[in-house]
């Protein structure tokens, strides 16, 4: 009978022999993945939200990735082979989309990824990435530290730097005195701090701004407050759920005369859908809106309304035109990971149905047009003045 | 000496009077019984004693000490030992270590600092350093566990071969007299000043109540000092110095057996009102 | 003013209807049905469905949920409750909760994800009487929400099965042996309050407008604190509770803002509690219910394994890794390891001195929430900012929890539950402190010999090694004096107290290591992503925790070390399901709670 103390000493020996033989992969500077085959279809991750309280956001996306998959596919894929995409499930959230990234990088077949939904999702896998050399494409992260996280992190969404001033003037535009409504999440919050810069420094009157709950349901005793305090005209910072739900209730508590603004994030078929008559006559500022005349937007809004029965939003418009750029990349690009990254960071005049023909700034993100204002009428959106 | 000195006690719930007044006193090695018809008051008086329930008014004096309101296990500390109604074991235990926790206020070794147990953030010192101790197990530790574990047997074997056999057995599989055997062997461990017993023999058949009775006048022999609640009158009769009839929450007799048994009041409360025209 | 009270009370009405439900079943079946919140959601997408797809009128529409929801909550009670019957309360608990993961991602898939527009079936804004705005919704709201509790009300005095509901809520055994038919009433309790969580679901909907199939989370929480401040089990005060609580909540807010909302909640109920352990209406025995034996705990021995076996198992954990398994296995069994670490917490707190506890999310945050601000603000090392991590989770834990040691039972989960929501609302309002929902990030990986541990392999051997140390600490523990005390106060703190016990202090004793070793796992758990936010240590943190204890069986730490691999490998393993990994996981977790409620390494006592 061996001693107990015995026991754990030799495994505690044993284990220290393990530690030492695995001494390459615990410095973990490199996870060198196997070369990328040269055959065979081409993967791209995509680590999306697909049940929780963001689900819809992912299926929204798939609606995009589908169509952009079938033009892309049905015209021969690139480089002479297909692309397809490997779905993972993260629930957008953090504990969760750090293992997929893992799974991601390990997997030689993936040449990049798209998402997460979330940029605190996005964020904390981001170091995974980094480390494996493989593009993150967080095309709906608009926090202005997501690029920042390395040069593997890429995105194609507005910041809030560019789009919360935007907001501000909108709501100047319609009356004098705001309030300002903006979800607790980390993007709601930075909206908020960014837009409050730029009102201070113009000089607008917000006679009240509050946090609300971005899972929240009954948003009555907020708005009220607002009412109170006399506001004309009401920012919701918050996507189209919470946004379609405070229109409504502002109507109910008897705000029904203020005028509403809100940011791109709002902007969905689903906003009007969920908000009825009283986003009659509510205003946004976007980056796309199926009104577009440009060729290439009527193309794609065609082709999405015949095949899914409804206009495209910002979020599968944003699905589409991710995976397009990801494609061009991978065409221009050595068939290797680190090619990708090449591609975009080299690439003059990318074609994108957002923002035409583009290059990445030299913080990985894209030089926003000046956004377009859409005003709800008769239950649709249509250009301001229009 | 007086061991235990109560002086009006009194306890409502929800406007119902369980304890009204109730007054008595226990010397060093006296047995005293209560006794009374159902809801008169006994268990009621028995937790406001132990501590388990705290009084609305009165005083409850412990060897000299005034000890109302204090927490039960001040009260176990301090020497006074009970049992209850129903036979509370710690089921997922085995009866020795049932037995065991019953010697936890003589604890040293493995319950360092306790002295400072009452002072409100020194007291966390005597915790952490109890668990320290736990952690290291020191040698001081073992021998006194040791020591405590052959209590232990010694109080098992109390009971003959009732409980000794079935030592390491858990708690809850135990007979329904074994759970009594087991608590009570439990509330002696550590030697206390007074013991309480609330209704040690419910539920025993009589040669099972013949044994416990035996036990309890060996104890009474050897001097120890006994506050008993019980229903059956023939042991109380056997067994007590005194006895205390409660009713309505009441002390309506008190005395030694053989007088309490004759008093008419004590009939009465026991069987009912007499009709009036028996009375004088 | 007046509107804010009226908003207040509209919303509290729903609160009203889903806590009478919970109270019901409460008293009935001495469940806490996490499964109810689900119900509401199922009220609220069958009302959109039958009013928008089939375009039925309200009344008709009403009725058509009533059926659903009470075949729904049949269904709860057959599958999920009854068959629990005789094991420890706990298990009843979490496979209620597992039938909430199934109904709720069961709806997602049945009716789309998406938000949608519950159809506003009357007026709301027609209405005014003195500059008060409201519509005739919100009279109806009101009307139907009253008139359901008074129906109610009639029902259980007037009629034989109310009465006979009122029984067995009173006392379960008496009424059984006057012949009351118990299977026969907790159906018709479960019944009943799901038909009342229905229609919470329509009103709510149409109030709300929106509704999507996870609605009813947020409303659920807010019901929970709403039944346990009336007093779980009465009736009357989970009316009181949940029209409180919606006006309470609708004053916080319009003062302290929309952010503060669980906050208020939650500290609201936490205060009510300290000053009123039963409730405001619930009746409390002065001296605690003598236990049957081994109530929270099935009758189970602990599988033992001997040391050589450990110490296989301790190397292989090592090597095995090392050797054969990718970094995605690899951060697999970094969280399996972290969530192993708050498990073990757990299995002192609740395994072994019998405090179920449903927040230990709470000690896991303020943990991770030290160590972040300390290496990022103060650039402390990681090294120092560990142990103190573990310190500042054990001060808070008791001092959060001990104000409640007058509560027993379900308030005690209640309370701990109260505690881990209040922490985590607590990361989101105190901006200055924890830089608010925009959270910490770039948190640096701690340094060994120089070299950052930052590759899954180094961070899993990390972890490993302290969660070996944690291992030897807890069954060192369980072995000791103090261990046997605690145990004591897990069987009867009653007679453990009168053998000299002071409980409160061992309690104390209990979340204070429990708190400091999960304060040590919420340093691991921080510095393993670099970056936390509050929505990391939600509900589901608590509830994964225990679940992991209970499935380890509760009262041992290798039990949680196995509980943990299962529960949080199963998810990933399950990844190719996609869409339906979520339903089958909580398919999964109802099976194993159903058919082993004494937890895998928990053997049945002969």
């Amino acid at each position: 009978m061996i001693s107990r103390r015995g026991l754990f000493t030799a495994a505690a020996g044993v284990g220290a022999t393990a530690v030492l033989a695995s001494c390459g992969r615990l410095s973990g500077e490199q996870t060198a993945a196997a070369p990328a085959p040269a055959a065979g279809p081409i993967f791209f991750g995509v680590s999306a939200p697909l049940s929780g309280a963001s689900a819809e956001y992912g299926k929204i996306w798939r609606t995009g990735f589908d169509l952009a998959l079938d033009e892309i596919n049905g015209a021969g894929g690139v480089k002479g082979r297909k692309i397809e995409l490997l779905w993972e499930d993260t629930q957008s959230d953090q504990k969760q989309s750090v293992p997929v990234a893992q799974k991601f990088a390990g997997d030689s077949r993936i040449l990049a990824e798209l998402g997460d939904f979330a940029s605190p999702a996005s964020m904390a896998a981001s170091p995974v990435y980094e480390k494996a050399h493989l593009v993150q494409f967080g095309f709906t992260n608009s926090h202005p530290d997501f690029t920042k996280g390395g040069e593997y992190m890429w995105s194609t969404s507005t910041t809030q730097q560019d789009h919360a001033p935007e907001l501000a003037d909108l709501a100047k535009s319609l009356g004098t005195k705001q309030a300002v409504y903006y979800i607790n999440t980390d993007w709601g919050k930075t909206t908020w701090k960014l837009y409050e810069e730029h009102a201070k420094k113009s000089g607008y009157e917000i006679v009240h701004s509050e946090a609300v709950q971005a899972d929240g349901s009954d948003f009555r005793p907020s708005l009220i407050n607002g009412r109170d305090k006399g506001a004309d005209v009401l920012v919701f910072i918050a996507y189209y759920q919470a946004a379609a739900l405070l229109t409504q209730q502002a109507k109910n508590v008897g705000l029904a005369q203020a005028k509403i603004a809100l940011p791109s994030s709002a902007y969905s078929p689903q906003y009007v859908a969920l908000g009825g008559e009283a986003t009659e006559g509510a205003q946004l500022i976007v980056r796309f809106h199926p009104g577009d005349p440009r060729p290439q937007v009527r193309e794609f809004v065609d082709k999405y309304q015949k095949r899914y029965g409804k206009q495209p939003d910002d979020f599968g418009a944003g699905a589409y035109d991710a995976l397009k750029i990801l494609a061009w990349a991978v065409e221009h690009s050595d068939g290797t990971r680190e090619g990708v990254r090449k591609a975009l960071l080299e690439g003059k005049e990318i074609p994108s149905l957002l923002y035409g023909p583009f290059s990445f700034r030299e913080d990985r993100r894209v030089t926003t047009p000046k956004s377009t204002r859409l005003v709800v009428k008769g239950g649709a959106f249509t250009l301001v003045g229009a | 000496m007086t061991v235990l000195e109560v002086q009006g006690l009194r306890r409502s719930f929800a406007g119902l009077r369980a304890v009204d007044g109730v007054s008595f006193g226990i010397d060093q090695g006296e047995v005293v019984s209560v006794i009374g018809p159902n809801g008169s008051g006994k268990t009621t008086a028995l937790n406001l004693v132990s501590g388990v329930l705290r009084p609305d008014e009165g005083r409850v004096l412990f060897q000299g000490r005034d000890v109302t309101g204090l927490r039960p296990e001040r009260l176990a500390e301090a020497g006074l030992s009970r049992t209850f109604q129903n036979g509370r074991v710690f089921g997922n235990l085995s009866v020795a270590e049932n037995v065991l926790i019953g010697l936890t206020p003589t604890l040293r070794a493995a319950r360092p600092l306790a002295r400072w147990r009452d002072i409100p953030v020194l007291r966390w010192l005597s915790l952490l350093a109890e668990t320290a101790v736990a952690l290291v197990d020191p040698p001081s530790v073992r021998r006194e566990l040791a020591e405590r574990e052959a209590e232990v047997e010694s109080q098992l074997d109390r009971f003959g071969d009732r409980l000794r056999p079935r030592a390491e057995a858990a708690a809850h599989t135990l007979s329904y007299a074994n759970r009594r055997r087991t608590e009570i062997a439990r509330a002696l461990a550590s030697g206390p000043a007074l013991l309480v017993l609330d209704e040690p023999t419910a539920g025993m058949n009589p040669v099972e109540t013949a044994e416990v009775l035996e036990q309890l006048l060996a104890l009474k022999a050897a001097g120890q000092t006994i506050l008993l609640v019980e229903h059956k009158i023939d042991l109380v009769m056997r067994l007590s110095d005194r006895v205390l009839v409660l009713d309505a929450g009441t002390v309506i007799a008190s005395g030694p057996p053989d007088e309490v048994r004759n008093d008419p009041r004590v009939i009465e409360a026991y069987l009912g009102k007499r009709r009036p025209a028996v009375r004088p | 003013m007046l509107d804010t009270a009226l908003a207040g009370l509209v919303n509290g009405s729903s609160y009203a209807l889903l806590a009478l439900g919970l109270s019901l079943i409460f008293g009935v079946a001495n469940v806490i049905n996490f499964a109810h919140a689900s119900v509401f959601a199922v009220g609220a997408m069958s009302g959109w469905w039958f009013s928008v797809d089939l375009g039925w009128p309200l009344w008709t529409v009403l009725l058509g949920v009533m059926a659903v929801t009470g075949l729904l909550g049949l269904v709860i009670n057959l599958v999920a409750v009854t068959p629990l019957a005789k094991a420890p309360p706990i298990a009843a608990l979490l496979s209620t909760f597992a039938v909430s993961v199934v109904v709720d991602n069961g709806a997602q898939l049945v009716f789309g994800p998406e938000t949608r527009r519950f159809p506003a079936l009357l007026a709301t804004d027609n209405l005014g009487l003195g500059g008060l705005r409201f519509g005739t919704l919100d009279v109806t709201i009101l009307a139907v929400a009253i008139g359901l509790m008074l129906v109610l009300g009639w029902f259980l005095r007037a009629t034989r099965y109310g009465r006979a509901i009122r029984a067995v809520a009173q006392d379960r055994d008496a009424a059984a042996q006057m012949g009351i038919p118990l299977a026969r009433v907790q159906n018709l309790a479960f019944v009943v309050a799901s038909v009342l969580g229905g229609v919470a679901g329509v009103l709510g909907g149409m109030y709300l407008n929106n509704i999507s199939p996870t609605v009813g989370s947020t409303v659920g929480m807010s019901a929970f604190a709403a039944a346990t401040l009336g007093g779980l089990g009465s009736l009357p005060g989970a009316v009181a509770g949940g029209l409180l609580l919606g006006v309470v909540e609708a004053f916080g807010v319009s003062w302290w803002g929309g952010n503060a909302r669980t906050l208020i909640t939650f500290a609201v109920l936490l205060l009510v509690l300290w000053v009123r352990p039963s409730g405001l209406f619930g009746k409390r025995s002065p001296l605690a219910a003598e236990p049957m034996t081994g109530t929270f705990f099935g009758a189970a021995r602990t599988v033992r394994l001997r040391p050589w076996q450990v110490a296989v198992a301790a190397v292989a954990a090592y090597v095995v890794p090392a050797v054969a398994l990718d970094d995605y296995t690899v951060q697999i069994g970094v969280q399996v390891v972290v969530y192993a670490i708050l498990a073990l917490s757990l299995t002192l707190v609740s395994g072994q001195a019998g405090q179920i506890s449903l927040g230990q999310a709470a000690p896991l945050a303020i943990g991770a929430y030290t160590s972040a601000l300390l290496t990022t603000g103060t650039g402390l090392d990681f090294w120092l900012s560990l142990p103190i991590s573990g310190l500042v989770a054990a001060v808070l834990s008791v001092a959060l929890v001990s104000p409640s040691w007058r509560l027993r039972g379900h308030y005690v989960s209640i309370a701990t539950l109260a505690t881990g929501l209040l922490v985590a609302a607590a990361a989101v309002n105190f901006d200055w402190l924890t830089n608010g929902p925009s959270g910490v990030s770039a948190i640096p990986p701690p340094t060994l010999f120089g070299a950052p541990v930052s590759a899954p392999l180094a961070v899993y051997f990390l972890d490993l090694t302290i969660l070996l140390v944690v291992l030897l600490l807890v069954v060192r523990l369980r072995r000791s004096t103090l261990g046997r005390i605690w145990s004591a106060i897990r069987e009867d703190e009653v007679a453990a107290r009168s053998s000299g016990i002071a409980a409160a202090e061992y309690k104390s004793l209990a979340f204070g290591i429990g708190g400091f070793v999960a304060g040590i796992g919420g340093a691991l758990f921080a510095q393993q992503y670099g970056y936390i936010d509050p929505s990391v240590f939600g509900i589901s943190v608590s509830l994964l925790a225990l679940t992991i204890v209970v499935l380890g069986g509760l009262n041992s730490p290798l039990g949680a070390v196995v509980g943990a691999i299962v529960l949080v490998g199963l998810p990933e393993a399950l990844r190719m399901l996609e869409e339906t990994r979520m339903l089958t996981y909580g398919l999964l977790l109802l099976a194993v709670v159903l058919f082993r409620p004494q937890g895998l390494m928990g053997k049945v006592a002969r």
